[in-house]
């Protein structure tokens, strides 16, 4: 009995010891809860998964889609609902477009190191291809840190602690303003022709994609070289981590334009102008229509990822969800910024030279023969969204004594004199929360779809980076500092494609036609901010002044006319208006041209010099 | 019983006990003083510029903004300690960020902070005729390296007048400015002004070095 025991003992011991023999597979298997480098770095779909994370972070200004910052500058005022009407008090703090993403460039960093480190089964051409994109992306962030703070730590590794109590080693100085351009166009040079897999992408960075973002940066470059020295006051650092020297601005325009015209040459990219004619709904549909060849460079959405720009920004009566809407309203200023098609400064027309108001038959008479991308970019009264006439009319004006007086109503109210509209069913209605306070709608990204404005399942219309348009206008503007005179058939081609002109509309060209074309055909494309600032103007365009019809957004308000009898019966006026709820002119200072350095970055770095009048 | 009465009683104690350590005191000390140029107040765009406040050798290092009341003024509520104040540039004075001003606060403390305006405006006077004011001022170069910008003269119904808010504006050519000699400029009273019991003035000149104005301090008018 006892050998028995001892029998299924030692063969247990022994079955034992053979199952254990296998160490390899028994002991050492891959971990089910992380993924190891070597399983990461080897994995094409999984790199590309990373690298989906790190497009989802590039930066913009507030972040893409986002209507409270929209509403921040001359092009529009705050809407929406009263608890945020700081967009229309605003006092741009020294922090304000303050950026410092190293978190983001550190992944970066280590993913290049990574890859080359465990990619031992990518080929070469996935490598060149997954390293180009990653090197694009920190490029591109870049250039965000250097329009926004000037000169940066340019840290092309990862920095790792060695426990040595001591930090000095990871503690890097800011480098001039004008070698992180450098940078951004020296890491465009290398990586350029590394794009094998994403010819026709425009999701993923390729190479037109990298040339785009030659274009603009190296404009900026240009830019900020020659006006920041053109200011009375130039605003520097001893150490040039602000302000280039202007004898480099050339070369930068040079670079810029080169960039711009490989991709114009490119049969891939055209203006989007479908049908050949140029009117607002062209316009309109070139942000809308995801097939646009126009479009270099996007952030996509679908369901699943969504966005709420339609819900936030959609006409008053026109929206589906119980909440939102309106909360863009486009400026007086903004809508003044389109020319007439005949080449004519456009100032609307609302009273004659002695004062008189100019009626119209038709509310949107006045806005008739402009720039269509007016209609393209503005719901403006007497226009439609979704095919629909929209209801804009502030009220109703009536004739006591020799002069109009002007009456509002709640909205969507009839008028009891004559039984017709009053006020319209989408105001505009001063002092009042989602409806427009302005007059003015915005119709560019906010989507024809009724669904598209209901929560949770929101828009999916994307956001587009780059864009054949910008490129015109930064050959346009390049072209023109190099004094060449091909310059002004860029500018006319897009107007003539997007805003309807009739061909070689500007014979003389000049730097304020370049600045205004910028500011209707990028309006609400995180541009105009840096565009003001590397041209120097943002504080005298932004100067604070009560009296300026710029710096104050501004409204047009349309009445009916009620004067039984009258010739001008039924007919309509305009009357600008300020905004109650806008409360303080856009005031830029010259502090603001670069933001503040956070303190806590200064304190756990020594060498961090201070941004001027900081 | 007896449990009831002793949970009670450790509550009571709780509370009183939380007082204590959650809780900073209020700052207890009060700085105040006045912005001046050879001992007379410089006036600015309120809260338009500003001097900061710096502490050592706390955790948290960070600025404490103080900002400039029209008349020149300012006052901070702060804890008793030793500060550093730096003049920023920014301001219609010339920076001096290198030469840090000592401030040791206990209780209360008055200093004058000494600036160097681009620009000064002397012997200015105001007198209002019939729907307009005249104003007479001298304009004198402080920092040599300046020029001069702009000079205006404002009108407001409201104390805080200055270059962003007024009712009136009257720019002086610039090229009938001599400095150091007397400057005579009238406005004329507008519309929306000229129903008050009481008017604002005030003058403002600008160097081409900042963007801030160095202005008067703001003179009342009566009208009726």
């Amino acid at each position: 009995m006892k050998s028995k025991y001892i029998l299924i003992s030692l063969l247990v011991a022994v079955t034992g010891v053979f199952a254990g023999c296998d160490e390899d597979s028994w002991l050492q298997r891959d971990p089910k809860d992380r993924i190891t480098d070597e399983q990461l770095w080897n994995d094409p779909n999984m790199i590309l998964g990373l690298l989906a994370n790190y497009y989802d972070r590039m930066p913009q200004l507030a972040g893409v889609f986002n209507t409270g910052t929209m509403a921040e500058f001359d092009d529009a005022m705050w809407s929406g609902h009263v608890d945020q009407n700081w967009h229309n008090d605003l006092n741009y703090g020294d922090d304000y477009g303050r950026y410092w993403d190293y978190g983001l460039i550190r992944d970066i960093n280590l993913a290049l190191e990574k890859m080359e480190e465990f990619g031992v089964n990518l080929n070469e051409t996935q490598k060149k291809q997954f390293n180009a994109e990653f090197r694009f992306i920190r490029a591109y962030i870049y250039f965000e840190l250097v329009k926004r703070m000037g000169g940066v730590p340019l840290i092309k590794t990862q920095l790792i602690y060695d426990n040595s109590g001591d930090p000095a080693p990871l503690q890097e100085a800011r480098a001039k303003e004008h070698e992180v351009y450098d940078f951004i166009y020296n890491e465009i040079q290398e990586i350029k022709e590394n794009f094998t897999q994403t010819a026709a992408s425009k999701t993923r960075s390729n190479k037109y994609i990298a040339l785009a973002l030659q274009s603009r940066a190296m404009l900026y470059a240009g830019s900020i070289a020659k006006y920041n020295n053109l200011m009375s006051n130039p605003i520097t650092l001893p150490g040039g981590e602000v302000g280039i020297p202007a004898n480099m601005a050339d070369d930068y325009y040079r670079k810029s334009l080169a960039a711009s015209e490989a991709i114009i040459a490119n049969p891939d990219y055209e203006l989007y102008n479908l049908t050949g004619m140029a009117d607002g709904n062209n316009f309109y549909s070139l942000f809308m229509d995801k097939s646009a060849k126009e479009i270099i460079f996007a952030k996509d959405f679908m369901t699943g990822k969504v966005h709420g720009f339609t819900y936030d920004n959609v006409v008053r009566s026109f929206r589906s969800d119980i909440e939102g809407s309106s909360m863009l309203s486009p400026s007086l200023s903004f809508v003044e910024s389109f020319d007439y098609l005949d080449g004519s400064k456009g100032t609307l027309r609302d009273k004659d030279i002695s004062g008189k108001y100019i009626v119209y038959d038709n509310l949107e008479d006045i806005f008739a023969n402009k720039d269509s991308r007016l209609y393209g970019t503005v719901v403006y009264p007497g226009s439609s969204f979704r095919s629909q006439p929209v209801s804009i009319q502030a009220g109703v004006a009536t004739w006591e004594n020799g002069s109009y007086v002007l009456s509002v109503g709640n909205l969507g109210t009839i008028y009891n004199s004559d039984g017709k509209t009053y006020t319209g069913f989408d105001g505009p209605r001063d002092n009042d929360q989602y409806v427009s306070n302005t007059g003015f709608y915005l119709r560019k990204f906010v989507s024809e779809n009724p669904q598209d404005g209901v929560r949770p399942s929101l828009a999916s219309n994307w956001h587009t980076w780059f864009r054949l348009g910008e490129i015109y206008l930064n050959a346009a503007e390049a072209a023109f500092e190099l004094n060449q005179p091909e310059a002004k058939d860029y500018i006319n081609t897009v107007r003539e494609e997007h805003g309807g002109f009739p061909g070689n509309s500007i014979q003389t060209l000049t730097m304020d036609i370049i600045r205004n074309e910028r500011r209707v055909e990028l309006a609400f494309e995180d541009q105009r901010y840096f565009d003001l600032k590397r041209w120097r103007i943002a504080d005298q365009v932004w100067n604070g002044l009560d009296a300026d019809a710029n710096a104050v957004v501004h409204g047009l308000y349309p009445y009916r006319i009620y004067r039984p009898g009258h010739e001008d019966d039924g007919k309509y006026l305009f009357d600008r208006m300020r905004p109650t709820r806008f409360k303080r002119a856009r005031f830029f200072r010259p502090a603001n041209y670069y933001s503040s350095i956070e303190q806590r970055v200064l304190d756990n770095n020594p060498k961090l010099v201070k941004n001027p009048f900081h | 019983m007896r449990t009831k009465i002793l949970s009670i009683a450790a509550c009571v104690c709780l509370l009183f006990t939380g007082c204590e350590h959650d809780n900073f005191d209020e700052p207890n000390a009060i700085l105040s003083g006045r912005v001046v140029y050879e001992g007379s107040p410089v006036g600015v765009r309120t809260n338009g510029t500003q001097l900061e406040l710096w502490q050592a050798g706390y955790q948290l290092y960070t600025k404490i903004p103080v900002y400039i009341a029209h008349d020149g003024t300012f006052s901070a509520s702060v804890f008793n300690g030793h500060y550093k104040l730096v003049r920023l540039s920014g301001a219609p004075w010339e920076a001096q960020t290198g030469d840090t001003i000592h401030i040791d606060l206990k209780g209360h403390a008055e200093v004058d902070i000494p600036v160097k305006p681009y620009f000064i405006i002397k012997n200015e006077s105001f007198r209002k005729g019939t729907g307009t004011v005249t104003s007479k001022f001298t304009i004198d170069k402080v920092a040599e390296s300046a020029s001069v910008a702009s000079v205006n003269v404002y009108l407001g119904k409201n104390i805080l007048t200055d270059h962003n808010k007024n009712e009136n504006e009257q720019s002086l050519n610039l090229s009938q400015l001599v400095l150091g000699q007397e400057i005579t400029m009238t406005s004329l009273i507008p519309e929306s002004l000229a129903g008050e019991d009481f008017i604002f003035v005030r003058i403002g000149v600008r160097s081409n070095k900042s963007n801030e104005y160095y202005y008067t301090q703001v003179q009342k008018i009566s009208l009726k």
